[in-house]
């Protein structure tokens, strides 16, 4: 069976760090942050996790369907997700990711911009 | 630079969260640049409940009876970040005045690394669970295809040991007309019907300890006495034998569509094994299968076809009448019988 990329860097002990580096990023960031304002840390904690898990292919719970629901009150535009996208790789890059993992991990999160914006 | 001065620096820099406070009143009297940071606008003066509305001061006084020492942890917003601080009070005096030392640890990565973990230990119970799941339905679907026994063994080693088994019952059974039937009918009614009967048939079976092997199209074969011997294996096929008649006669009463079973029952040695790597399937094979199977060919519609050594043997008498000879590899064709009923009356439908 092939190897995850939540597998290849480590599992959970390593993509934890990933995790809280971007809630870092994403919370001090000025265009993305403001969603953030006013949600509980364990929910936030909660998305962050699970979203990145699920984009490395690691265990996630989370369905198109309520990635959408999640999101369809919050007025998320394309810039907004291109910015988390940027976010995201250079994450992973400061994480030692692989340039080509990170093009896997950022059309995984691509797929999902439909389901985000509008 | 005095011992003092740099106390105060140290104290003002420390990344712990450092204040004063007038007891009486809870007033703040100092706070070092760490608190500053946290709560930003903060003044001298103004009061501990301005920064934590949800302070138990009450329960702070209470404590300060017994000890001199309140502990409790506190929430506030930092920009948009959840702060989380374990705060440690001590009552203290200074100049005669009752003070309190507030001192704060920072602990909201703990919080956040807290939450991750509830987080992803939530993903991997239910992956677990899933996990659970699909493996009853692949033991369910492996324990279809072959014994438990067989099925235990190959689940600790990987492998199945083929083995000879002396005495074991096997009966076979076919359709009468099943050609015809498969090319006049929609292939999903032959397939219902078949699954209908032949799930009928492996209960009927499990009654007298009969273990289906195989279906291959019309053909059925279910066997007794293996993998673990039972005394009375021919008796068990027989019985099996006789109500899966009874069953079709019934279902044919009230079904349109008509089937009609011819079945053989033999006993003897077969061998049991996995046969295959990748699509491996339990099968049996050995003289008493073989046996069976001719058995069957002799076969009229709704008839049991048995050797005399096996309608012999059986542990109950049965009627029986001869209905041809078949060369079963004897010196000379052996003659073949019909089983027509119990001879007992003591017997349930």
């Amino acid at each position: 069976m092939e190897r995850s990329l939540f597998e290849k860097y480590g599992g959970f002990a390593v993509i934890s760090r990933i995790v809280m580096d971007l809630y870092d990023r994403l919370l001090e960031d000025d265009d993305v942050g403001p969603f953030f304002e006013n949600v509980d840390l364990p929910r936030i904690v909660d998305h962050q996790t699970q979203f990145v898990s699920a984009l490395m292919g690691g265990p996630a719970s989370f369905t198109d369907e309520q990635i959408r629901r999640l999101h369809e009150r919050l007025d998320v535009n394309d810039a907004h997700f291109d910015q988390l996208k940027v976010l995201l790789a250079e994450t992973l890059s400061d994480h030692g990711v692989a340039a080509e993992d990170i093009e896997t991990v950022a059309q995984a999160f691509e797929q999902r911009r439909g389901l985000v914006v509008g | 630079m005095s011992i003092e001065a740099i106390n105060e620096q140290l104290l003002r820099a420390i990344g712990v969260g450092v204040a004063l406070l007038d007891l009486r009143e809870l007033r703040f009297r100092f706070f070092n640049d760490t608190f500053r940071e946290w709560f930003g606008d903060i003044e001298i003066g103004q009061q501990l409940t301005d920064l934590f509305p949800e302070f138990d001061v009450a329960a702070m006084r209470e404590a300060f009876k017994d000890s001199r020492r309140f502990t409790t942890e506190a929430s506030f917003r930092l920009r948009r970040r959840t702060m989380t601080i374990a705060v440690t009070i001590d009552s203290a005096e200074e100049g005669g005045e009752p003070i309190a030392v507030l001192v704060c640890q920072n602990i909201s990565r703990i919080k956040e690394l807290e939450a991750m973990i509830d987080s992803y230990s939530m993903m991997v119970e239910r992956n677990t669970r899933e996990i659970k799941r699909e493996k009853e339905q692949v033991e369910k679907l492996l324990l279809n295809m072959m014994p438990r026994s067989v099925y235990e063994e190959y689940k600790s080693f990987g492998v199945v040991t083929p083995r000879l088994y002396e005495d074991v019952a096997v009966l076979c059974l076919d359709f009468a007309g099943f050609s015809e039937f498969v090319v006049e009918n929609d292939a999903g009614v032959v397939v219902s019907e078949l699954n209908d009967i032949y799930t009928a048939f492996d209960r009927i079976g499990d009654q007298f300890g009969c273990e289906r092997i195989k279906t291959v199209g019309d053909t059925y074969i279910t066997v007794a006495g293996m993998p673990d011997p039972a005394e009375a294996a021919s008796g068990s096929i027989a019985h099996a034998a006789v109500r899966f008649v009874r069953y079709l006669e019934q279902r044919n009463r009230s079904h349109p569509m008509q089937w009609r079973c011819r079945v053989g029952v033999s006993q003897g040695a077969v061998i049991g094994s996995v046969v295959g790597v990748q699509k491996y399937i339990y099968d049996v094979f050995g003289p008493a299968v073989i046996e069976a199977s001719q058995l069957r060919q002799l076969a009229q519609p709704m008839h049991i076809v048995g050797t005399r050594a096996f309608i012999q043997a059986l542990p109950d008498p049965y009627s029986s009448e001869p209905v041809g000879t078949l060369d079963l590899g004897g010196k000379e064709p052996e003659e073949v019988f019909a089983l027509t009923g119990r001879l007992d009356a003591a017997e349930g439908a």
